[in-house]
């Protein structure tokens, strides 16, 4: 009975902790190379579970089809698509596929566009300018989705078949927490391999070094923080689907807990460290599922942010983070 | 130079000297008008709601309830009488304490609001009740329904809407006898309203032989509940009650079923409305709520105010609140009409009459959308009913045995 419960939570918790690594990500990259807090992240997560449902609908709804071909003609068409990725496994999968891609890219340019209009203007100002105009950012973000959007939440439609499948010992994993672990996973793999292996990631660790010598031993430092502001959003947009798909809705004010979470996250596992951020990601979700089911679930915030304050504490520089001496 | 000195301050001082009497001159030539020709007023009806965030869906019905009160009242032979005419002063409260006190600051600082229908959520009429108590304003809610509301001993504050006390044992007893549930498992949102009527139904439920498995604590802009689901899960309950409302209400009923604690979730007024069943899709069917009053079309004047709805809000549906948004602007319209009838229109936003307008309400006793309005002596309303709805296919209806 207990240990079952155990189990579950530790489900619960990893799907949790998946969701929170793939948004601590974008913090930590940020911060590795711009030595910034983007507190606008928490809105690219939203974004994203907001791209993710309208394109999610373009794709299967019905009446929504049939709405947008009144408009554009060409849309008609999609209702022989909408036929496909409904129908089958393999077509859900193609949807999916889509959706994601979608996400992704459309947010990713979004943080590149932030980047270029509210963060580059500021790169020689005081470190508070661009911290403030990142706040800026994020009020502006949601409220252009209060007003445009809706203020209502919107729910989610359920498009994927979810069945639990049973682990053993009373514990089961439903299909969309596997899709939503695994895609992460991989996710965070390549991306990983990406900064490790390649030539790009080779210029992205140098100017988290030292940006000017960098910029000195011929890297592009404009594009490699252009490319740190895409990836970042593109993975909390990930995030942000996968929270609407678990949950069941979206809203123009969903982002800020999990952001802040996030955050957390980052610092627990060090800041700028990749790897940290996973394993905070990871560390916090299942603490957090945890204290839900055995304190109370009122506890969980109280709980996540006592870890927080304890890991600042004895290890400022978070997990896996080195203590760095500061820049003069 | 000293002596030019003084002779600039001396006409400075005759400039400000004209200057004031030009300003009670044109006062006192207006005043003059208005008590010479027939005493005319527009005054504001506030109206303290969600509107761009939390219940908005409950709150966007109390706008259009006050709304359509505030035509109905202004074309009335008793208001075109007394030469006063309403306007509606909308402030959006988000369902949040601290912007609910910055709305209600914003009314009292408004010197032609003669009362206050709001506000929805019992977080948020609680500490904007004191900022209506001291600028001398009525405040009716429409929704508040925790008791501590009407238990501060101010004069000023009114509901028409049933309280917690009533609606969570009522809950309790419907689940235990009419539903024959045994273990509940009670969750609220912990914010007042949530809290207040968790606490009553949990207290009932035992009275009335039924155990209470677990008793947990969410946030109301939760929507993570997928640990909580696995430990109700394991408690094994035959229904889950939560006291919130339906935007983190909706999520929960989801998120339990597809955890596969398939039991019904019941709830109170915060769980009654349209958005709750879009929210939470399938998982809603057979899932119950209390409310306040009777439904509308089992009352007298419901079919009526039914009608008016669907011709000025064509294809909206009416929420929990509106009818009793309407009955609670009436009533404030009612008695400024009638202290207009004594005082002089134009004497209803003084101070003087805006305490006239209070104690106006308090002996309100008129028959409204909802039924008889009439208020005891802490400002609750006398009328004490509660109806249990369950949704079947995508519909909140009455719950018939």
């Amino acid at each position: 009975m207990l240990a079952s419960t155990i189990g579950q939570q530790l489900v619960n918790g990893l799907t949790l902790g998946g969701m929170y690594a793939l948004i601590a990500l974008g913090y930590t990259l940020v911060y590795g190379i711009m030595l910034m807090i983007n507190f606008a992240h928490s809105e690219m997560f939203m974004s994203g579970a907001y791209v993710g449902l309208f394109t999610l609908q373009l794709l299967t709804n019905q009446t929504i089809i049939t709405n947008a071909a009144k408009v554009l003609p060409f849309m008609s068409g999609m209702q022989s698509a909408r036929v496909f990725f409904t129908g089958s496994g393999f077509g859900l999968f193609i949807c999916f596929v889509i959706v994601f891609g979608v996400a992704m890219v459309a947010v990713g340019f979004m943080g590149v566009l932030i980047e270029r209009f509210a963060y580059r203007p500021l790169r020689h100002a005081p470190r508070l300018a661009p911290l403030i105009s990142a706040i800026g950012v994020s009020i502006f973000l949601q409220n252009a989705v209060l007003l445009w959007i809706d203020s209502k939440a919107i729910p989610f439609p359920k498009v994927m078949p979810v069945h639990d499948i049973k682990l053993g010992g009373g514990v089961s994993i439903s299909t969309l927490q596997i899709l939503i672990l695994v895609t992460t996973l991989v996710l965070l793999a390549c991306l990983d391999t990406f900064v490790a292996r390649t030539k790009i990631g080779k210029a992205m660790r140098a100017t988290s070094q030292d940006r000017e010598a960098a910029g000195l031993m011929g890297i592009d430092i404009n594009s490699v923080i252009a490319l740190a502001f895409f990836i970042g959003p593109a993975l909390g947009a990930v995030a942000g689907v996968f929270a609407g798909m678990y949950y069941g809705s979206v809203s123009f004010s969903m982002g800020f807990l999990p952001g802040i979470k996030s955050f957390t996250a980052a610092v627990i596992g060090g800041i700028g460290n990749l790897r940290g951020a996973i394993l905070g990601g990871f560390a916090l979700g299942i603490i957090e599922s945890l204290a839900a089911g055995f304190l109370s679930s009122g506890y969980k915030d109280v709980v996540a942010f006592a870890i927080l304050i304890l890991v600042l504490i004895f290890r400022p520089g978070g997990l896996l983070g080195e203590s760095v001496v500061e820049k003069v | 130079m000293s002596m030019g000195k003084a002779s600039k301050y001396v006409a400075l001082i005759a400039v400000l000297v004209v200057m004031a009497m030009m300003v009670t001159a044109c006062g006192g030539s207006t005043a003059s008008t208005s008590t010479g020709t027939s005493k005319t007023a527009t005054v504001k009806v506030a109206v303290g709601a969600p509107l761009t965030a939390g219940a908005v869906a409950l709150g966007k019905g109390m706008e259009r309830g006050a709304k359509l009160a505030i035509a109905d009242v202004n074309a009335s032979a008793a208001a075109k009488k007394a030469g006063i005419t309403f306007e509606v002063f909308s402030g959006d409260d988000q369902g949040d304490p601290k912007t609910g006190v910055n709305v209600a600051n914003q009314f009292a600082s408004d010197s032609k609001v003669i009362g206050v229908m709001g506000h929805l959520n019992s977080g948020v009429s609680i500490p904007a009740s004191k900022v209506y108590n001291q600028a001398n304003l009525v405040m009716i809610s429409p929704a508040s329904t925790n008791p501590a509301l009407t238990q501060q001993g101010l004069k000023n504050v009114f509901r028409v809407c049933t309280i917690d006390s009533v609606q969570g044992p009522s809950a309790a007893d419907s689940a235990s006898k009419d539903l024959s549930k045994k273990v509940a498992f009670v969750v609220d949102d912990s914010t007042p309203y949530g809290v207040g009527l968790a606490d009553e139904f949990a207290k009932q439920f035992e009275k009335d032989g039924g155990k209470v498995a677990g008793r947990e604590k969410t946030g109301d802009k939760d929507t993570d509940f997928k640990a909580l689901v696995t430990k109700i899960g394991a408690a094994g309950p035959d229904i889950v009650y939560y006291g919130g409302i339906y935007n983190s209400g909706a999520l929960l009923s989801k998120q339990l079923k597809e955890g596969g604690v398939k039991v019904p979730l019941m709830g109170g007024d915060g769980l009654y409305d349209g958005e709750y069943i879009k929210l939470a899709g399938t998982a809603a069917e057979g899932d119950f709520a209390t409310s306040v009053g009777l439904p509308l079309d089992l009352l007298p004047k419901g079919q009526d105010f039914t009608a008016e709805f669907k011709k000025a809000y064509p294809g909206e549906e009416i929420a929990a609140y509106d009818a009793y948004s309407y009955d609670a602007a009436t009533v404030i319209m009612n008695a400024a009409v009638e202290v207009a009838g004594k005082l002089g229109a134009d004497k209803v936003s003084t101070t003087a009459g805006k305490k006239a307008v209070i104690d106006a309400v308090a002996k309100t006793d008129f028959e409204g959308i909802t039924g008889k309005i009439s208020f005891d002596s802490k400002g609750d309303t006398t009328n004490k009913a509660i109806t249990l709805y369950t949704v079947t296919s995508g519909k909140w209806g009455p719950f018939k045995k």
